[in-house]
């Protein structure tokens, strides 16, 4: 009984926040006459895959109590390092592709290591963690941007990954994708030992260790998520956008961890769904991309999104203490 | 304990192989350049330095990042140089264009070494200012080049090396108005020219998005047309004649990315593009320029044709804005000579140290489309 009241409430959040993304659709659309076309859904999945898929790694540490911010240096440095082999060192592309998840995910166990082994506190090891991929990535590519293959050049398939172009209508095929690992995360979360245990080392670390969870290792878990979907970011902003700068990447895991936090996942660890998350990344997308059709700013985008992740982080806070009542 | 230890090995192991991923990057050289080992004398420069004492002078070279092959090119020449002149350089810069305070820094650095010349790219016009004093102070001469710094303190930079940026926004625009003459003429409603610059606080950016805003409402205005300049304020406030966008037939729209990366050029571009009255873009540096060509991937409106496709216009070279000079995406750009800047630099500070006297030099912009990219006097200056 009190299981399915819990079950109800998240699914509740979940519904809110896709009533807010159906309100921003009809708000810009409103707004404005060229937000209304085909290519600005293309342009708004294109700018999503890549945040969706960091806060849906995100989101596991961010259960556990945590957060991690190596996710969008971490992004830049796998995708230079990728692109690098494939430019200047004739690697196809498939290959580059299993070295950029391969590193991603040497990360996310180096992540987990020193938090959950070490003991170090998330914020300061992923912080980081953040420097190192930050200064990598620029070493990787000789501190030069780096283009994988382009439309035409050999090793392009992977592009059509996210866009498939039939017959000059393209087709955002990233978004079945995106949605199918969300899926299949959320399943993950909530029905098998890994979720379950990331679940509980955020809601009450002692009582973890005290019924025999082997905390160290269901962190370094989480940890490994993050850092594989980091490397699955990094493989769609690279199919996305043409040139990949070194030096760039700080700031990518602000927008994925506040989707992921506008989407139910608490702040303090504990709770969260990953569907929930895929819908608030959404909330993002379409403010960063819907924001500069009504002819505001970019600064004033930036307020804009600052405001909507203060709303949210209250939402969970009044919902925790309505809870303890 | 013991676990300690053994994570410790870890997670030494795992830096380790991270470092083994990056192939050859971890043995990399740094992108700074030693002086090349004597090659053959250099015969028309000014006689080498190496008749006084037995040390080489010393140059430390600061530009603004190595994000784009711009800097690379640059770097290539102020090397030429080096290697001409048998001095010894070295050149670092922030990580991004954007990291002001880490240039400042890195510049401190190099005065506090008291290196007998500095040659700069500022990535901010006034935030070096402070710096330049202190190399004035100790004595260093100090070269600018691509970016100047107008305010600098009286006497602390010599010499300033760089393109004449509003000349070449300048060039941009009357080859965009050329094109766009007669459809402007002939339009019934009033038409938009969309603008991307990267920021609005560097010099060089800052005066090529200038020089595009004024000289393309000059021409407009001198065909009868009344011109309204509107978005990122800077701009807005900075141009000649701001205008009334009520009223306007031509409205150039600017627009200011809030950090310079590729995605949130694109995401400024493609919310311009998507505008039904726009005739023409343009970019107003490499990241901006494949910004726009990033977001017509999904548009496709880019093309050459006046009136039936968005022009776009470009600024700088590289692979992708090449390729899509070459096949008609984007209508042309303009291009510097990196390559003559970092070695007129390296020259130029070289001059000050054997007690020349110097004065600021002008590069141009060339304009270059499908049709002259291959030419002579182009083709040199597009790097990849």
């Amino acid at each position: 009984m009190e299981k399915k009241k819990t079950a109800a409430k998240k699914s509740k959040q979940e519904l809110i926040v896709f009533l807010v993304v159906v309100a921003l659709l009809i708000f810009f659309c409103a707004a404005s006459p060229s937000f209304r076309q085909y290519t600005t859904i293309l342009t708004i999945m294109d700018y999503s895959y890549y945040i969706v898929l960091m806060a849906i790694g995100v989101s596991f540490p961010l259960i556990t109590g945590g957060v991690d911010l190596s996710i969008g240096t971490g992004l830049v440095c796998y995708s230079l390092a990728g692109g690098y082999l494939i430019m200047h060192h004739g690697w196809p592309t498939g290959a580059a592709m299993l070295v950029t998840i391969l590193f991603g995910t040497a990360i996310g166990v180096l992540n987990g290591v020193l938090i959950g082994v070490m003991d170090l506190p998330p914020f300061l090891a992923t912080l980081c963690t953040c420097m190192i991929t930050r200064g990598l990535g620029s070493i990787c590519s000789k501190n030069t941007g780096i283009s994988w293959p382009t439309a035409g050049q050999p090793g392009c398939w992977f592009r059509s990954i996210f866009k498939l172009d039939v017959g000059g209508t393209k087709i955002p095929l990233g978004f079945i994708w995106v949605l199918l690992l969300a899926i299949l995360m959320h399943y993950v979360l909530r029905h098998t030992k890994v979720g379950r245990y990331t679940i509980s080392i955020g809601s009450n670390k002692e009582a973890a260790i005290l019924s025999g969870i082997n905390v160290k290792f269901y962190h370094i878990m989480a940890y490994t998520v993050s850092g594989l979907f980091a490397a699955l970011a990094s493989i769609a902003y690279s199919a996305v956008f043409k040139t990949v700068l070194p030096g760039t990447g700080a700031g990518f895991e602000l927008e994925a961890i506040g989707g992921a936090i506008i989407g139910g996942v608490s702040a303090t660890g504990g709770a969260g769904s990953i569907i929930g998350t895929f819908i608030g990344v959404f909330v993002i997308c379409l403010l960063k991309t819907g924001l500069p059709f009504i002819g505001l700013q970019a600064n004033w985008q930036q307020i804009v999104t600052g405001f909507v992740l203060i709303g949210s982080v209250m939402v969970d806070i009044i919902k925790k203490r309505k809870e303890k009542r | 304990m013991k676990k300690r230890v053994l994570a410790t090995i870890m997670s030494a192991t795992l830096v380790v192989s991270m470092l083994a991923g990056c192939g050859s990057a971890a043995t990399t050289e740094a992108p700074a350049a030693e002086a090349a080992p004597a090659t053959e004398a250099a015969a028309d420069a000014a006689p080498a330095a190496d008749t006084a004492s037995g040390d080489k002078l010393s140059f430390k070279i600061v530009v603004k990042s190595f994000q784009s092959s711009y800097w690379q090119a640059a770097v290539q020449g102020v090397n030429q140089a080096a290697d001409k002149l048998q001095v010894e350089v070295e050149c670092n810069g922030p990580n991004a264009e954007s990291d002001i305070a880490d240039q400042v820094n890195m510049l401190t650095n190099y005065i506090n070494g008291k290196p007998d010349g500095i040659g700069l790219a500022a990535c901010d016009q006034s935030a070096c200012l402070d710096a330049l004093q202190m190399a004035k102070d100790a004595g260093i001469p100090v070269v600018c080049f691509d970016s100047g710094c107008p305010d600098a303190p009286e006497g602390s930079v010599l010499s300033t090396i760089a393109t004449d940026n509003y000349g070449a926004g300048a060039t941009a625009a009357e080859n965009m108005y050329a094109a766009l003459k007669d459809t402007i003429a002939n339009a019934s409603a009033p038409v938009r020219i969309g603008e991307v610059n990267q920021e609005s606080t560097s010099e060089s950016i800052t005066q090529r998005g200038l020089g595009f805003i004024d000289k393309f409402a000059e021409l407009a205005a001198a065909d009868g047309k009344k011109v309204a300049v509107v978005g990122n304020e800077y701009y807005v406030n900075a141009a000649k004649d701001k205008g009334d966008e009520a009223t306007a037939d031509v409205i150039i729209e600017v627009a200011v990315p809030a950090q310079t990366t590729v995605e949130l050029c694109a995401t400024e571009a493609s919310a311009i593009m998507n505008k039904s009255d726009v005739l023409g873009i343009f970019g107003s540096n490499q990241v901006a320029a494949e910004g726009i060509l990033s977001a017509d991937e999904n548009l496709g409106k880019l093309g050459s044709k006046a009136g039936e496709n968005i022009l776009g216009v470009g600024f700088d070279a590289g692979s992708i804005i090449k390729a899509a000079v070459k096949d008609g995406k984007m209508f042309g750009a303009v291009t510097q000579s990196p390559l003559a800047m970092g070695r007129t630099t390296v020259e130029t500070l070289y001059a000050i140290t054997q007690g020349e006297s110097v004065s600021d030099v002008a590069t141009d912009g060339y304009w270059y489309d499908s049709t002259n990219m291959d030419s002579d006097d182009i083709a040199p200056n597009l790097y990849d």
